[in-house]
Formats: structure tokens, C-alpha cells, sequence
């Protein structure tokens, strides 16, 4: 193959691959390719959306965050608790993600300043965020009301949610930090390589506290997404999300070894999952199969992505 | 004759080793000096299989060699002990000595493992119980156990590369009398050291290498330390480059009493402005571990360091601070330390200072783009542009991008470790006389070379270190290559290192 297609291929294969996806069902489902399927799947995702991007950014600083379903959760279920203590919607929310940004920062100041790998640190809190969740609603589902639905509720003309235009929001700053600022460029330095970073000037510890701490902001944020789409609280919210975020990220071509990835490329990595979903679902397949099917194009994904940076000069 | 190498190549990024002939006897010990660089540990590489010759015989008792792999090598009776020492922390004592050929079928023959063990260390006079992990053990003990690895095998030629670096006195001579044992059973060694004093007294022949090459082989009773270090830096004086000692400016950088964890002595030295001071050592005399706690790797334990602007003096105590007051560093590990992998020239060159790319934390591709390019320009580096991926440039043009990093700070300080490794002698030069341009624009420059033929061309003063201690220090007009290595020779020779 030509250079020049190869290195187009580089930079568009996620894209492309989501096109040939939908392609596939269009041929295989009726109806499929209509604004009202697309857009009732894209308003299923503002949770998945919110996370992936938190987790995008903590792999590409070369760490990993298991809490992010645990803490979506716990801030989920702390807003459901404000609510039913009588405080207002945005007190509630702004609880909800502080909560969020609690737990990223002893996240962040375990991995990092006591040097405990962020592996083990994010896995016990994905324990503890889940059980904290569990003992603020007494392990019950708490009714939160219609108020909280209105970021639900699509927009007449545009058939798209306030949550998922403001989880678009998010990917398009994330993005935006990523590629074109100076924080942006220390995250990829850390995680490239942290001790050529530390004699640069920068601060890996700092960088990945950070991260950290946005990561856990983004669940928290996601928690009230979850919220206004279940109109109440469940403590069982976002079982297993830590591990749907890192395929959207990885399908979207970010290294776990940390410095390479792009937000850009792992919302698409979430589109690819959810048009997966539904399309398997549309055309009858049953939902192991589904599984097994998901399973198939994650390590799909990596080889694709192998097979390109061993050509892409 | 047990071995009999003639006409042995290497070559890496320039040739290492240029047509070396050596013969040796068995139940020889025979000695291998020479600067660093000279060729000795590809050699000894060679001999084990760890790399393959480019061209050149190798004859062993008779037969043709050429080492496939190591594990070829220990089968025909070659066994190697490296400076880079090969223990596995998690394992015992015994386990790591019997690494090679663990006794037992199926199940692990502790007894006899830890009784073959126990005689080993006996010999060795040392006092280590058999099932102590290795992990817990200092330096010198971990030296021990590499050497009873190697001697714990049949093997008829033993090559030791440095095997007295990290030990005392005492514990050299129970290694050499058992050095001894094996040789007048019939086994043949070849023993490299810097400990000039040592080889003399325990090897048959010498042989020098400088460049590569054999320069010089005789009996050791015909030879002196004197002598032996008078063949290792060549005897022709070499032509100094016409430059006269540089008139420097004010102290900027005060180093008091500096020591951190990884020191074994603490080190006090002035830099001035307009000037490159150079730091000569042999491998392990402490270069490396002086710039790392000059630029605030490492955290003190005790002492200074000071910046002296015009009326300030600005203490540095981490990385961090050291970078924002101006001071820069090229690590020695280019592709650990040094460069971004995967990441392009430009990305590479702006990292340290991307407030000069940038307005309020917002990156700007033109002025990034016209700086890079700049850089590019200043340093001709050889590259498609700023956007081209560094891995795919050559090790000179990669470490050209280091520097441009620091040029592009704007650095008052600049510490340089091996700045000029693996590096072709193009770009050699090339570094050179950027460092000397710095120099006349009134930078500090520390550089730490193991090439001594460098620091002499390179620099205006000259601190040799040996074992972790500041030696002495020469000014550009009494700069002599002999009493230059005899300093960096003299505390290996004589301390006792803990």
C-alpha cells in the first residue's frame, strides 16, 4: 500500500471502522441508518462518554483508574441522598461531582506521593467507593424525581439529551487540552517517559495527581448523568464501567503503556461499542453472543493497531 | 595454548575493537588494561557469546570458537563474571550460586545445593547463610556471590570483567588466592581491572588495549604501574588544539560539601561562567552520581548547591527548582533519561520550556514550528523536520535534539553526562563546538566524560574523581594525560570501599 494511504489509515482508522460498522447493520437491519435509531443510541452514552474520557487521560499519563463505576456510583448515591434531604437539584449535583473529585484526589495522593502503584490504589477504591455507595442509601434505591430528568428529556428539534450535548462538550475541552495546551503536553511526557519528564522540569507526580483527580470528576459528573436517566439513585450503578471505558479507550488506539492515545479516537471507541450493542441486538443475536462478539473486537482493535505502527513509518 | 584470538572486529556505531591478537596459556592468568573505551568488556562479550565478532579467529584449546549464545559459551567451559552483575534478588544465596545447574531430579536438592553452597562461601571467607535472599545484600556481597556463581562450574577459561570493583582489600586477596588455586589446577584466566597495583601482582602477562587494539604485552615482572599507564594513554603527546586557557567570569555555580545517598564522599567544587569544567573518572568514580545531585535527582542528605546570580544566591534543592532558576541537564542513558520515544523532534526539543511555544497554557504550532525549525538550523540536525518522530534519527542527531531542548531554555547551567556516547564523530565535533559557543556566550558547562581525550580537548578545567572522591583539579595550561589517569587511578588502588 501507498505511503500516503497508510498514513491516512493511521489517523482515520477508528473512523473508518465505525462507518464499516454501521454499514454492516445498515445492510443487515431495516431502519437502522434513521436519525431516530442514531440518536437514541448516542443518548444512552453520556455515562460511558464522561468516564472513557477521564480514563483516556489517566492511561495516556501511563496510570489506570478502576474506580470510575464505583465512584459514579458513590456520587450517584450522594446526590440521590442530598435530594432526599431536601436540598435543591444543582446543590445535590454539585455535591455529586464533588464527591467525584474527592475520590480522584486520594486516588491521586496515594499513587502518586506514597508511590503505590495506581493499579492497586484504584482497585481498592473501586471497592470502597462501592461499598461507601451501598451504606449512604442502605443499599437502596433512592427516588430522586422528574426534576433531575429534565437533562434527559431530548431536545424537540435535535432528538439529542442536554446530557449527551454535555458530554460532547467535554470530549471536544478534553480534546482540546490534550492536543493544544502546555498541561496537555506534560500529560504525554509523563507517560512517555516519566524520569525524561522529571529532567525536563515537570512534575510526574503533580501530572498524574491531576489526572487523577479529573478522572474522578468526570465519574462524578457521569454519576448525575446516571442519575437524571434512572430518575433515582442505585447503588449498583456503573457495575463493571471501568472495564467498558478502557475498551472504548483502547479501541480508540490508546496505549496502557501510557503516552499515546487520543480523546478524539476513544469517544469513538465508545460509539463503536454502542453501535455494536444495539446493531447485534437489532438483528436478533443474543446477548452472549453479543459478548462474545464485543470480546472479539477489542482484541481486534489492538491487532489493527499493532499491524499500523509496525507499517506506519 | 588454551586460547588464541587473532585479528578480532567489532564494531557498533564506530569500531570498538580493531584487529585485536592475543594468545594465552593454560593454567595462565593473564591481565587486560586499559582506558574505558578500550575494548575490554566487548572482548570478554565476545568470548561468552553475549555478541557476535564482525570478523576475526578465535581458537580454543585447538578447536575453532565462536560463542552462539551464552549458554554455548558455559557449555564449552567458558564462564563469565560481568561488571552488570546477573543475581536475581528474589532468589536465596544457594539458589543463585546453583543457578547454572541446580542439583535434584525434579524436586530441588536443597541439602546438597546449600552444602556445595556452604563450601563455595567458606572459601571466599565470607559469612553469608545459603538461604539469605540476595535482595538483602550490600554491594560488595553481591560481588561475592556473582564470583562463587562463576567459579562454581567447570569451567576451563574464566573470564572476570572488574571482579574486585566493589570489594576491600581483604576480601580481593582470598579471590585472587583462589584465583590462584584454579590456575595451577590448569584453568586459564582472563582478568580485567583497574586495579593497576592488583593485576601486577597477580597476573602472569599484561596485555594493554587502547582503541581497540593491543598496544602493549609483557610478563608483569618487567613492568611498573607507571609503565602500564604510560602505554594506556599512548605515548606520542598528543597535539593540544591551539586554545588558550579561557579567562571565565564570576563563580555561578557553588557546590558545598555535597552528598546524597548515592555519594560515598561529599564533594565541594566552583564553576564559572564561560567555562567548561570537566569531571574525568574511571567507570564507578562517581561522575554520574555528582550530576544527579548537583541537578536535584536525588535528594541531599548534606551540603549546598548554590546559584550566584549578579547580588543573589539561589539554593537548589530538587529538580524542579534547578529547572525554573535555568540550569539544564543530558542525562547519560539517552533512550531512559533522554528522549520522548514515539513522540516527533519537535515535541522533544520544546518539552522543557513550552512557555516560549505558548500564550497562558495555549500551544501555538507557528511559534512552536519557527522555533523548532530554528533549532533545527542551529544544531544541523539531520532530520526531516519538526515533525518527524525522533526515534528515526541517528543516536548524534537524537542527542543534538536533547540539547536544542536546553538551548531552547535558555539555560545559565548546563551538567552533561557522556555527552558525546554512542555518538558518530561527526556530531562529536559538531556538540563540541556548540559547547564551546555556549561557553563564549558566558554558560556554565559541566561535562562528565569517560573519554579523556574529550575532557582534554573540551574543557578549561579539569576535577578528577576516583572511587567517589574529588582528587584533584587541573587548569588548561598544566593538563597532562598521565597524571590526569594516574588520579583517576590512585584511590581505586588504595581505598577500601564499604
Amino acid at each position: 500500500m501507498s505511503r500516503r494511504l497508510l498514513r491516512w489509515l493511521d489517523q482515520y482508522l477508528v473512523m473508518v471502522s465505525l462507518l464499516v460498522i454501521i454499514l454492516t447493520f445498515t445492510l443487515a437491519a431495516e431502519n437502522f441508518l434513521s436519525y431516530g435509531t442514531l440518536s437514541a443510541i448516542l443518548n444512552q452514552l453520556p455515562a460511558l462518554t464522561l468516564v472513557t474520557v477521564g480514563m483516556t487521560f489517566v492511561l495516556i499519563c501511563g496510570g489506570i483508574d478502576l474506580s470510575v463505576g464505583s465512584v459514579l456510583a458513590l456520587s450517584a448515591a450522594v446526590i440521590g441522598v442530598t435530594v432526599a434531604a431536601g436540598f435543591s437539584i444543582p446543590v445535590a449535583a454539585l455535591a455529586g461531582v464533588a464527591t467525584g473529585a474527592v475520590a480522584g484526589l486520594v486516588n491521586g495522593l496515594l499513587g502518586s506521593y506514597l508511590r503505590l502503584p495506581v493499579f492497586i490504589v484504584t482497585l481498592g477504591m473501586l471497592e470502597a467507593a462501592r461499598g461507601f455507595a451501598y451504606l449512604i442509601t442502605d443499599s437502596q434505591t433512592v427516588y430522586i424525581g422528574s426534576a433531575i430528568q429534565g437533562l434527559v428529556q431530548p431536545i424537540p428539534w435535535l432528538a439529542l439529551t442536554p446530557a449527551f450535548l454535555c458530554a460532547l462538550v467535554v470530549v471536544a475541552v478534553a480534546h482540546f487540552v490534550l492536543t493544544a495546551t502546555v498541561f496537555g503536553r506534560h500529560i504525554i511526557a509523563v507517560g512517555t517517559n516519566p524520569e525524561a519528564a522529571r529532567m525536563s522540569g515537570i512534575d510526574p507526580k503533580l501530572t498524574l495527581l491531576i489526572v487523577l483527580c479529573i478522572s474522578g470528576v468526570l465519574a462524578g459528573l457521569a454519576g448525575l448523568m446516571n442519575s437524571a436517566y434512572l430518575g433515582s439513585t442505585d447503588p449498583n450503578a456503573g457495575l463493571g464501567l471501568e472495564l467498558a471505558a478502557i475498551a472504548a479507550a483502547v479501541i480508540g488506539g490508546t496505549s496502557l503503556m501510557g503516552g499515546r492515545g487520543s480523546i478524539f479516537s476513544a469517544f469513538i471507541g465508545v460509539l463503536i461499542i454502542a453501535v455494536l450493542q444495539n446493531g447485534l441486538a437489532q438483528i436478533g443475536v443474543s446477548e452472549p453472543f453479543k459478548r462474545v462478539v464485543t470480546g472479539v473486537v477489542i482484541v481486534l482493535a489492538v491487532v489493527l493497531d499493532r499491524w499500523r505502527a509496525d507499517r506506519v513509518p | 595454548m588454551r586460547l588464541q584470538i587473532r585479528n578480532l572486529r567489532k564494531h557498533y556505531a564506530a569500531p570498538v575493537l580493531r584487529g585485536l591478537n592475543l594468545q594465552l596459556d593454560a593454567g595462565a592468568i593473564h591481565a587486560i588494561v586499559g582506558e574505558n573505551g578500550a575494548g575490554k568488556t566487548t572482548l570478554l562479550k565476545i568470548l561468552s557469546g553475549l555478541t557476535p565478532a564482525d570478523s576475526g579467529t578465535v581458537v580454543l584449546d585447538g578447536a575453532p570458537w565462536a560463542a552462539k549464545n551464552p549458554k554455548a559459551a558455559q557449555r564449552a567451559g567458558l564462564s563469565l563474571c560481568s561488571q552488570e552483575l546477573s543475581l536475581i534478588d528474589n532468589l536465596s544465596v544457594a539458589e543463585n550460586i546453583g543457578l547454572r545447574a541446580l542439583p535434584g531430579r525434579l524436586r530441588l536438592d536443597r541439602a546438597t545445593l546449600h552444602r556445595r553452597c556452604r563450601e563455595l562461601l567458606d572459601r571466599f571467607q565470607l559469612d553469608l547463610a545459603p538461604d539469605q535472599l540476595v535482595g538483602t545484600l550490600n554491594l560488595a556481597e553481591r560481588q561475592m556471590v556473582e564470583l562463587a556463581k562463576t567459579l562454581n562450574s567447570e569451567a576451563r577459561l574464566l573470564l572476570l570483567d572488574e571482579p574486585t570493583s566493589a570489594l576491600n582489600d581483604q576480601q580481593a586477596r582470598a579471590l585472587h588466592a583462589m584465583l590462584q588455586k584454579r590456575a595451577n589446577n590448569g584453568v586459564s584466566i582472563l582478568y580485567v581491572s583497574h586495579r593497576l597495583n592488583d593485576v601486577l601482582q597477580l597476573c602472569d602477562h599484561v596485555w594493554v588495549l587502547r582503541d581497540g587494539e593491543v598496544v602493549h604485552n609483557a610478563p608483569s615482572e618487567q613492568l611498573t604501574v607507571a609503565e602500564v599507564i604510560r602505554h594506556m594513554s599512548g605515548k606520542e603527546k598528543l597535539a593540544q588544539p591551539a586554545i588558550a586557557a579561557q579567562r571565565h567570569g564570576s563563580v555561578h555555580l557553588s557546590v558545598r560539601n555535597l552528598l546524597t545517598r548515592n555519594m560515598r564522599q561529599p564533594v565541594s567544587l566552583d564553576c564559572h561562567r564561560g567555562e567548561i569544567f570537566g569531571l574525568a573518572g574511571l567507570m564507578g568514580a562517581g561522575r554520574t552520581e555528582l550530576l544527579e545531585a548537583i541537578y536535584g535527582l536525588v535528594a541531599h542528605t548534606s551540603g549546598r548547591v548554590e546559584l550566584l546570580h549578579a547580588d543573589k544566591r539561589i539554593g537548589l534543592t530538587g529538580v524542579n527548582d534547578a529547572v525554573k532558576h535555568g540550569v539544564g541537564m543530558v542525562p547519560e542513558s539517552r533512550a531512559s533519561q533522554g528522549i520522548f520515544r514515539g513522540l516527533s523532534v519537535a515535541f522533544n526539543a520544546t518539552i522543557a520550556q513550552l512557555g516560549r511555544v505558548a500564550s497562558r497554557h495555549l500551544l501555538s504550532r507557528r511559534r512552536e514550528a519557527t522555533a523548532v525549525d530554528a533549532l533545527i538550523r542551529r544544531l544541523n540536525v539531520k532530520c526531516e523536520g519538526g515533525d518527524q518522530s525522533i526515534e528515526a534519527l541517528s543516536g548524534g542527531n537524537q542527542q543534538k535534539v536533547i540539547l536544542a531542548r536546553w538551548l531552547h531554555r535558555e539555560c545559565s547551567l548546563l551538567l552533561l553526562d557522556e555527552p558525546t556516547r554512542g555518538v558518530d564523530v561527526g556530531a562529536k565535533f559538531a556538540i563540541h563546538d556548540l559547547l564551546r559557543a555556549l561557553r563564549d556566550q558566558g554558560v556554565c558547562i559541566v561535562v562528565a566524560s569517560s573519554e579523556l581525550q574529550e575532557l582534554l580537548a573540551l574543557c578549561d578545567r579539569i576535577a578528577v574523581m576516583s572511587a567517589g572522591r574529588m582528587i584533584s583539579t587541573f587548569e588548561r595550561d598544566s593538563f597532562d594525560q598521565e597524571k590526569i589517569l594516574e588520579a583517576a587511578f590512585s584511590a581505586h588502588n588504595t581505598t577500601q570501599m564499604a
